[in-house]
C-alpha cells in the first residue's frame, strides 16, 4: 500500500493537516506511527484505511480488505455485542454461517463471551475496544488499521494484540498502527513513522541498541542477591526504591514472567531482549513512566 | 450493501427515532382527511405535497443516527459508493412504509369516496394515480433528506436549514405560474395534474423531471460526500 503524495486539509480553506506524504508498507510489515497529540496521527491512519479521501495526491494498492480499529469505538448503538457483530460480519460480505462462526472465534479470543447478549451502550471503555477490534478481524484484513488499539483494554486483551498483528502479518497482510503509550516495544521490528507538523519522516529504528525499562518487584531480604545477579547478568540497575503501592505498568508483565511480592521495586534498564526493539519510540511519543524511572 | 441497508434500518427502528416522523405523517394525514370526503387522486396528490417534508425529515432522522464513527466503520468496510448507497436504499425503504401508509389510511378514515359518477376515473385508476404521485415524490424526498444529513450539513442548524428552503421550496416554486418550477420536484406540479386526465406525454415529463431533480440532487449528495466521511 502506498500514500503518494498526500495532502490533506478538512476544509477548503483550512489548514494542511498533512503535507507531501509519500509512505509505502509493503505486504508482511508492521509499521507504527508516532507522534504528539493533535500532530495526526489518526488523519494518517484514516486515509491510509479509506475513511478519509487525500486532498491531493493518492492512495495506491490498498488490500481489497480492510479492518480498522478507530480509537474509540461507537458503542452508542441499539445492538447487542453479538448482533452487532454478526451484522457486521454480514456487511463485510461473509455468509450467514461464516459471519457467526468468525463472530464466536473473536468473541472467545477476546474474553467477550459473557458480554454477547449486552447491549453495546452499558460496555465499559475496554470492552467496546475489544467489540471494535473484533469487527475489524471478522474478515482476515489484508490492510490491518489500529489507531490506539491499546487504549482501555485489560491486560489479557492486550497482549493479545501483538498475537493478532503477527498473524495478520503472517497472512501477507500489512499493518499500521498508532500509539503513544510506548505499548510498540512489543512490535520487534516494526518500521516507525513519526508525524511531526504535518510531515511524516520515517525513524531508524535502533534495533538491539534500544533499551526498555522494566520494574521489578523482589523481596526485601534478597534485594542486594537480586540486585547482583542482575549485574552480573549485564543488566543496570536504574534505582531501588521501597514497594509500597506498585506504580501503573507501562506494560503490565504476565504473572508467569517472575516472582512477584513485597519487597524492594528494582528499576532495571534490560538489553537485547527481543521485546526491546522498539523501546526508543517512547521518545517521540512522550514520556512515560518507564522513562521517567530511568532518569 | 443490503446488509448494511438492513443494519441502518434496524437501528432507525430500535432507536424509536422513527416514531417522530410516523407520527407527524399521521398528523398530516389525519388534518388532511378530517374535513371530507375527496376522489382518490385528488386526494393522493395533495397527501404527497404533505408527506413531501415528512419523508425528507425521516430520511435526515434514519442517516443520523447512526454515530459518525460507525457510518466510518461501514465506509472501510464496503466503501464509498456502496455505503452512501445503502444510506438510501433504507431510506427509501422507510420511505416506502410511509407511503403504504398514506394510500391506505384515508380508507378507514373515510378522507376518498370509493363512488363514481359518470365521466369519473375508476377507482383503481384513482389509486393507481396516487401511488405514482408519491412514489414521484419520495426519491426526491430522500434526496433532499440526504442533502440535509449531518454527514453533509455537519451541523443541525444547518440541515434543517436545509430541511425547510425544500419544503417551503417545492410549494412556493411549484405553484402555477412560478417563475423557477424548475428548480424543486414536480410534487405540486403532480398534484395538480391528478385532478384531471393524466396525458401520457404529461405523465411522462412529469416523471422524467422528477428523476432528473432526484438524480442531480444525489449528484450533489454524492460530490459532497467525497470529503465528508
Amino acid at each position: 500500500m502506498r500514500l503518494d503524495g498526500v495532502w490533506l486539509r478538512y476544509h477548503r480553506q483550512g489548514p494542511w493537516v498533512l503535507r507531501q506524504v509519500d509512505v509505502a508498507i509493503g505486504p508482511a510489515e508492521v509499521a507504527v506511527v508516532l507522534g504528539r497529540n493533535g500532530a495526526g496521527k489518526s488523519t494518517l491512519l484514516q486515509l491510509a484505511a479509506g475513511v478519509l479521501r487525500p486532498s491531493r495526491g493518492r492512495v495506491a494498492d490498498r488490500p481489497p480488505v480492510v479492518g480498522w480499529v478507530p480509537e474509540r469505538f461507537p458503542a452508542d448503538q441499539p445492538f447487542t455485542v453479538g448482533a452487532y457483530l454478526s451484522a457486521m460480519g454480514r456487511v463485510a460480505g461473509l455468509p450467514g454461517p461464516a459471519a457467526d462462526r468468525a463472530v464466536r472465534h473473536w468473541v472467545e479470543r477476546l474474553g467477550l463471551t459473557r458480554f454477547h447478549d449486552v447491549r453495546l451502550p452499558r460496555l465499559s471503555k475496554g470492552t467496546a475496544q475489544k467489540v471494535g477490534l473484533a469487527q475489524a478481524l471478522l474478515r482476515p484484513p489484508g490492510l490491518l488499521v489500529l489507531d490506539e488499539p491499546w487504549e482501555g483494554l485489560d491486560a489479557t486483551a492486550r497482549e493479545s494484540v501483538p498475537e493478532i498483528i503477527g498473524e495478520v502479518l503472517a497472512g501477507g497482510g500489512t499493518v499500521l498502527v498508532s500509539d503513544h503509550r510506548g505499548e510498540t516495544v512489543r512490535l520487534p521490528g516494526a518500521r516507525h513513522l513519526s508525524v511531526t507538523d504535518g510531515t511524516v519522516t520515517e525513524e531508524a529504528t535502533s534495533g538491539g541498541a534500544a533499551v526498555a525499562v522494566v520494574e521489578l518487584a523482589v523481596p526485601a531480604a534478597g534485594l542486594a542477591a537480586a540486585v547482583t545477579r542482575l549485574r552480573a547478568e549485564g543488566h543496570q540497575i536504574l534505582r531501588v526504591r521501597e514497594h509500597a503501592v506498585p506504580p501503573p505498568a507501562t506494560h503490565p508483565v504476565p504473572a508467569s514472567a517472575g516472582p512477584s511480592g513485597t519487597g524492594g521495586s528494582v528499576g532495571e534498564s534490560a538489553a537485547g531482549s527481543p521485546d526491546q526493539a522498539g523501546a526508543g519510540a517512547e521518545d517521540s511519543a512522550g514520556p512515560g513512566p518507564a522513562s521517567e524511572a530511568a532518569r | 450493501m443490503i446488509a448494511l441497508a438492513r443494519l441502518r434500518l434496524t437501528g432507525f427502528l430500535r432507536t424509536g427515532r422513527a416514531l417522530a416522523p410516523l407520527l407527524a405523517g399521521l398528523l398530516v394525514l389525519g388534518v388532511l382527511y378530517g374535513g371530507g370526503r375527496a376522489r382518490p387522486a385528488e386526494a393522493y396528490g395533495v397527501s404527497a405535497v404533505v408527506l413531501f417534508p415528512v419523508l425528507a425529515w425521516q430520511t435526515k432522522i434514519l442517516l443520523d443516527v447512526e454515530p459518525d464513527v460507525q457510518r466510518r466503520l461501514a465506509r472501510v468496510v464496503v466503501g464509498p459508493a456502496r455505503e452512501r448507497a445503502a444510506g438510501l436504499l433504507a431510506a427509501l425503504v422507510a420511505g416506502l412504509a410511509v407511503v403504504v401508509v398514506a394510500l391506505v389510511l384515508p380508507w378507514p378514515l373515510g378522507g376518498v369516496t370509493a363512488t363514481v359518477g359518470p365521466g369519473e376515473r375508476p377507482v383503481l385508476v384513482g389509486v393507481a394515480l396516487g401511488l405514482w404521485a408519491h412514489l414521484l415524490a419520495l426519491p426526491a424526498a430522500v434526496a433532499l433528506g440526504a442533502l440535509a444529513s449531518r454527514a453533509v450539513t455537519r451541523s443541525a442548524g444547518y440541515g434543517v436549514a436545509v430541511l425547510v428552503t425544500g419544503a417551503v421550496g417545492i410549494v412556493v416554486l411549484g405553484l402555477s405560474g412560478s417563475v423557477a418550477p424548475w428548480v424543486v420536484p414536480p410534487v405540486m406540479a403532480t398534484a395538480r395534474a391528478v385532478t384531471g386526465p393524466v396525458a401520457a406525454g404529461a405523465g411522462l415529463l412529469l416523471t422524467g423531471w422528477a428523476v432528473a431533480w432526484t438524480a442531480v440532487a444525489l449528484t450533489g449528495y454524492a460530490w459532497a460526500r467525497r470529503t465528508r466521511a
